[in-house]
């Protein structure tokens, strides 16, 4: 490698080693935090009973709130979604300065895994919306950055599909990841900014008791897990497909 | 039933398809876009071996 010259990511490097052990303890940990969330955490109350009840040798006194056992796969898959978003604006950002394309190519994988995982934030964050407000949707502070956020990065593919230009596609793309980026500060700081009731300031309130917290992290490790198995499985294959092109254009040259 | 015990199950039953849908949502996404990514994977690497074979055989005998 000449001096000076970016190192670039490549399909085969020592990530791809652990992208199936990652994908596997991922889907453990996943499961084990979807067990522990029904098992271990304990039901948020709701409303005070009339009167105390014993339910399977437990004595209940309050309203079940079955509802917020959604939050601990929808807490980690937003984190995961950040995270994803800031690696693509890094690439991104390696792009523009580089001008090496295969960054375009780690930006762009990133990219796909930020969307499957702002769009599961979206789900399983409406489904909850859906049960506790009686509505699919509501300009919340949070969930209007955030449908914002989605919003950027469905642009980020359409542009993509629009302009042919390889050069121009991904100065645009990468600015757009970089876009995506600024928009992450801002959906997370917004709850602390103009106050939310369907958002609550968790650290503001307490912090979470610590069966709930070991529930969250469980299923944080797992799902960050899940998105490096997934992000190095999907850049082998971008690779493969940008060496069967180049091995099309030899054929044809 | 007992007027308590239906209070506690007015808010547990209606959620459990929510909270059903959510994680069932969110596995069997990830788990068709594992199967598409390993299939992609697998069609690519095919697509190389036909693609390789015919680059080295349109390339003239040497010596």
């Amino acid at each position: 490698m000449s001096k000076g010259k970016a190192r670039v990511p490549e399909a085969g490097q020592w990530p791809d080693r652990l992208a199936i052990p990652a994908l596997a303890a991922g889907t453990v940990l996943t499961s084990a935090a979807f067990l522990l969330a029904f098992l271990y955490a304990a039901p948020v109350n709701g409303a005070a009973l009339d009167a105390p009840e014993l339910v399977g040798g437990v004595m209940v006194t309050h309203q079940q709130l079955i509802s917020q056992k959604i939050f601990y796969f929808h807490m980690p898959v937003a984190i995961v979604s950040f995270a994803a978003l800031a690696f693509a604006a890094y690439y991104g950002i390696r792009y523009l300065s580089t001008r090496e394309a295969r960054f375009d190519t780690c930006s762009r994988v990133a990219m796909e895994i930020s969307l499957l995982f702002v769009v599961f934030t979206m789900v399983t964050g409406d489904l909850w919306t859906r049960f506790e407000w009686g509505v699919w949707w509501t300009w919340e502070p949070r969930l209007t950055t955030y449908l914002i956020l989605m919003l950027i990065v469905i642009a980020y593919f359409v542009m993509r599909n629009a302009v042919d230009d390889p050069e121009r596609r991904a100065v645009f793309a990468s600015v757009i990841s970089i876009i995506a980026l600024v928009d992450v500060p801002i959906c997370f700081m917004i709850t602390r900014l103009i106050p939310s009731s369907v958002h609550p300031v968790i650290t503001r309130e307490g912090g979470m008791a610590p069966d709930m917290a070991l529930t969250v992290v469980v299923a944080l490790v797992g799902m960050m897990l899940v998105a490096f198995g997934l992000y190095r499985l999907r850049f082998r294959e971008a690779r493969l497909e940008e060496r069967v092109q180049a091995l099309k254009e030899q054929l044809d040259g | 039933m007992n007027p308590i015990l239906a209070d506690i199950y007015s808010t547990v039953i209606p959620s459990a398809l929510f909270v059903i849908a959510a994680y069932v949502l969110v596995w069997a996404v990830l788990l068709i876009y594992v199967i598409k990514v390993v299939r992609g994977l697998k069609k690519t690497e095919e697509q190389i071996a036909v693609l390789e074979e015919a680059v080295r055989a349109s390339r003239p005998p040497q010596g």
